[in-house]
């Protein structure tokens, strides 16, 4: 049998289930840190734009300080310059004052305008600050190499009349550094421009405040002139040698930074996506007022989310982990759950082999009721209600020869252990019981077999009957069982031998025991189970209760019925603590009444029970009401003659009536230990005489002689024997 | 068994019911013995509802006839059912009776 697996479902998670489990954590985790990602990655933008923007404002507000120095170092000292224009000599002190005066300035110097000055046609008195002393050098500037006219200092403000910032340039004359220019025209009392008053400032200062910018890490800040040159870069090749257009041309990006080159160049600000060398970089852009500058933070992108990529990694690692630990923790509990499951069929199959066991073991014994339904001589019936899936207890029965050969038993002990040898002692019954006729040889060799083999020290309490159906003779050997029950017209205990149960002693005598069952009689065996049985108080059903359930006279099986209905009522909610096994044997045979077989008192009114006796007879030859009322007829002529002529009036004794049936015929047998007296020896009587003729007896003989075949009497050990037989066709 | 006995002008009926078998014979035979004293009249023996008799119901019956014989009356057996029919046939009583 397979054990029953239905059970299982719902026990431990299926391998789908588990997947689905992981995945959706796996995706929870992921959206999570997605989002998270991506949130951080916005707000970090938008700090880092607003820094960019605040640093650039502050870079912006610095080099406009310069830039406001420098341009109020030159102005202020146009008022001056334009009144010394007539006394060129003086000239020179101008520029040298602005560099003294002003820190930021590190050279200055006023040219005259070509041709403006009779005396010099080419005049440029520059002061230029010595970086390392600090001193103040007077050079000038109109030489033949230099050509300052040509110079786009000069040029570009005597051109538009206004002043400007040079683009920068290396100047290799004055202070041999990257430097810018401002200029301004210096016009004399008619108007007309007739000097250039500039003022050098180092690009050095803005390279450290550029420098200074850091907003990230890798950030680096640019600063570009109007015509595209780098002028100041953290990449000191890239210096005055590259414009912003080369820059454009090595990139895979050159939309987005024609975009940022024309923004930059058109002096606005903003911020845009440059890709550039494989990475994407932030620019933030801002123009520095009149002096066409820009000035840019460039933030390559890896930098910007270095963190957030750092903590994204962190998040990876930490997921896998978690989804790792999912994993290994759903192992883990499947595992549990494995070994639970296995545990759980385990029990299940030992309950289902028990189960088996169980109905192996009933199997065993008999257990159709009734059991013998074509016999009249015997009313039998047994039944089991054990406590555990499998008991100890057993009875067995069976006839062999007119015999019925039974037991009870109940092996110490319960569950598995008691239920095999229970199995093995029904088999030794069977065995011993096959070829033995006497309940003590039974149970010796029973207890033989059993006591050899005894490791286990298990023993049965036992009790073996043979019946003889047709005496009545009960021989029995009671093998340390509790005593059964014998209805006769009283109920009472059965006496028995207490012996030692079987298993016990190897050679232990066993003491056989014989009563006589009368036509009714009952006896009732039942193991400790039953007079035991416990109620919730812990009383116990008892023999006083046992003896008044089996109070009058019902059918086997009612009262089995009957009895367990009671133990039932009596236990209640306790539960059953031992197998209760019961059987129930009424006979029905022999001494009197059974169907073919009478015994009658000498008593005349004992005549009024032929009537019922003789129809059971007539029934098994199928005879018609008149031929049986003519056979009880000829029986009722035959018993009364025995009676009124074999016993004198008032003695006690018997007839003694035995139908014997054989096919279409039925005999009486008749026997009497009365007086000797032969029926037919009496006369025939004339049945045509007249009635005064007629003797007042005599009619019964002739009656039976009449209705039956054959009349044969016969004299026999004290004992009259009339035989009276009717043949049917 | 029973047995009820009416007295009329010139008969006694005796109604007979049931098994006068030997028990039933002995229970009634007093009974009967003591209405023999007046077998000078018309005995009516009503075997309605007699359902069986044996030779000693049929012994009370020969007794009746044989003291009517005697005392000068009548013996009349009325309604016999076949079973008992067949024993007065087995008997000769059925000659012996007048038998209504």
């Amino acid at each position: 049998m397979k054990p029953n697996r239905k059970e299982n479902k719902g026990i431990g998670m299926t391998l789908r289930a588990r997947l689905l489990l992981v995945v959706v954590a796996a995706i929870t985790l992921e959206a999570t840190s997605i989002i998270q990602y991506v949130y951080s990655q916005r707000g970090i933008k938008q700090e880092a734009s607003l820094r960019a923007e605040s640093e650039l404002k502050s870079a912006e507000n610095k080099i406009m300080d310069v830039v406001n120095q420098t341009e109020a170092a030159v102005r202020n000292s146009i008022w001056v310059a334009q009144w010394c224009l007539d006394y060129p000599d003086s000239l020179k002190r101008i520029p040298q004052r602005v560099v003294s005066e002003n820190p930021v300035v590190v050279g200055s110097t006023i040219a005259l305008v070509p041709g403006y000055d009779k005396k010099y046609p080419l005049y440029a008195p520059y002061a230029a600050q010595d970086m390392e002393t600090g001193k103040i050098r007077m050079l000038s500037l109109a030489t033949e190499e230099y050509d300052y006219p040509s110079m786009e200092w000069f040029a570009k403000p005597l051109e538009s009349g206004e002043s400007y910032w040079s683009e920068p340039y290396f100047d290799e004359n004055g202070g041999d550094m990257l430097m810018v220019t401002y200029s301004v025209p210096v016009k004399d009392r008619n108007g007309e421009v007739a000097a250039i008053l500039t003022a050098d400032i180092s690009l050095d200062w803005l390279t450290k405040l550029i420098g200074g910018i850091k907003v990230y890490p890798n950030a680096f800040s640019m600063v570009v002139s109007r015509s595209g040159q780098i002028m100041v870069c953290p990449v000191d090749t890239l210096v005055m040698n590259k414009t912003v257009d080369q820059f454009a041309l090595e990139s895979q990006d050159r939309e987005a930074l024609d975009r940022v080159n024309r923004a930059v160049l058109s002096g606005k600000s903003g911020e845009t996506l440059v890709r550039y060398k494989g990475q994407n970089n932030h620019v933030y852009y801002s123009p520095v007022e009149r002096t066409g500058w820009s000035l840019s933070i460039v933030l390559p992108d890896k930098e910007l989310y270095k963190g957030v990529r750092r903590i994204g990694l962190l998040v990876n690692v930490l997921q896998v982990l978690g989804l790792a630990m999912i994993i290994i923790i759903l192992r883990i509990v499947t595992r549990n759950q494995t070994k639970y499951r296995q545990l759980y069929e385990q029990k299940e199959r030992i309950e289902n082999e028990i189960h088996i066991a169980s109905e192996i073991q009933m199997a065993m014994i008999p257990k159709t009721f009734p059991p013998f339904p074509e016999r009249q001589d015997l009313d039998l019936a047994a039944s089991i209600i054990p406590a555990k899936e499998v008991g100890g207890d057993l009875y067995d029965f069976f006839i062999r020869d007119e015999k019925l050969y039974f037991c009870i038993g109940d092996v110490s002990g319960k569950g598995i252990p008691a239920s095999l040898v229970m199995a093995v002692t029904r088999s030794l019954f069977r065995a011993m019981s096959a070829h033995e006729t006497t309940p003590e040889r039974i149970v010796s060799l029973m207890n033989y077999s059993m006591s050899e083999a005894n490791e286990n020290n298990m023993f049965v309490t036992f009790f073996c009957g043979v019946l003889d159906l047709t005496t009545g003779q009960l021989r029995y050997c009671n093998a340390g069982h509790n005593p059964p029950v014998i209805l006769t017209d009283d109920i009472k205990e059965l006496p028995v031998e207490p012996n030692l149960p079987l298993g016990i002693l190897k050679d232990m005598k066993f003491v056989e025991q014989e009563t006589f069952l009368q036509y009714d009689d009952a006896l009732f065996l039942y193991t400790d189970g039953l007079s035991e049985a416990e109620n919730i108080a812990h009383e116990q059903f008892g023999d006083h209760r046992l003896k008044e359930a089996l109070r009058g006279r019902k059918r086997s099986e009612e009262h089995l019925k009957n009895i367990a209905q009671k133990v039932a009522l009596f236990v209640g909610e306790a539960p059953q603590s031992d197998d209760l096994t019961m059987l129930f044997i009424h006979y029905l045979g022999n001494a009197s009444q059974s169907s073919n077989h009478l015994t009658l008192p000498n008593d005349v009114k004992q005549i009024a029970l032929l009537p019922e006796f003789v129809d059971a007879v007539a029934k098994q030859v199928e005879l018609d009401q008149e031929a049986a009322s003519n056979l009880n007829l000829a029986l009722e002529e035959a018993v009364a003659n025995v009676m009124m002529y074999a016993y004198p009036e008032g003695t006690d004794g018997e007839v003694d009536i035995q139908a014997v049936v054989d096919g279409k015929s039925v005999s009486f047998v008749i026997t009497d230990s009365g007086a000797a007296f032969d029926p037919t020896a009496k006369e025939q009587i004339n049945i045509s005489a007249e009635a005064q003729d007629r003797p007042i007896g005599g009619l019964g003989i002739h009656l039976v002689r009449t209705i039956m075949d054959t009349v044969s009497y016969e004299r026999k050990d004290e004992k009259n024997i009339l035989t009276i037989t009717k043949t049917y066709k | 068994m029973e047995v009820s006995v009416s007295h009329e002008k010139n008969e006694i009926i005796v109604r007979f019911s049931g098994r006068m078998d030997t028990p039933g014979a002995q229970e009634i035979a007093p009974q009967m013995n003591a209405l023999t004293e007046e077998a000078d009249k018309t005995i009516i023996l009503d075997c309605t509802d007699l359902t069986y008799i044996s030779s000693s119901g049929l012994r009370i019956f020969l007794t009746f006839h044989k003291a009517s014989l005697e005392k000068g009356g009548k013996v009349i057996i009325r309604n016999i059912c076949n079973e008992i029919r067949n024993v007065f046939m087995m008997t000769g009583f059925l000659n012996l009776f007048e038998i209504q």
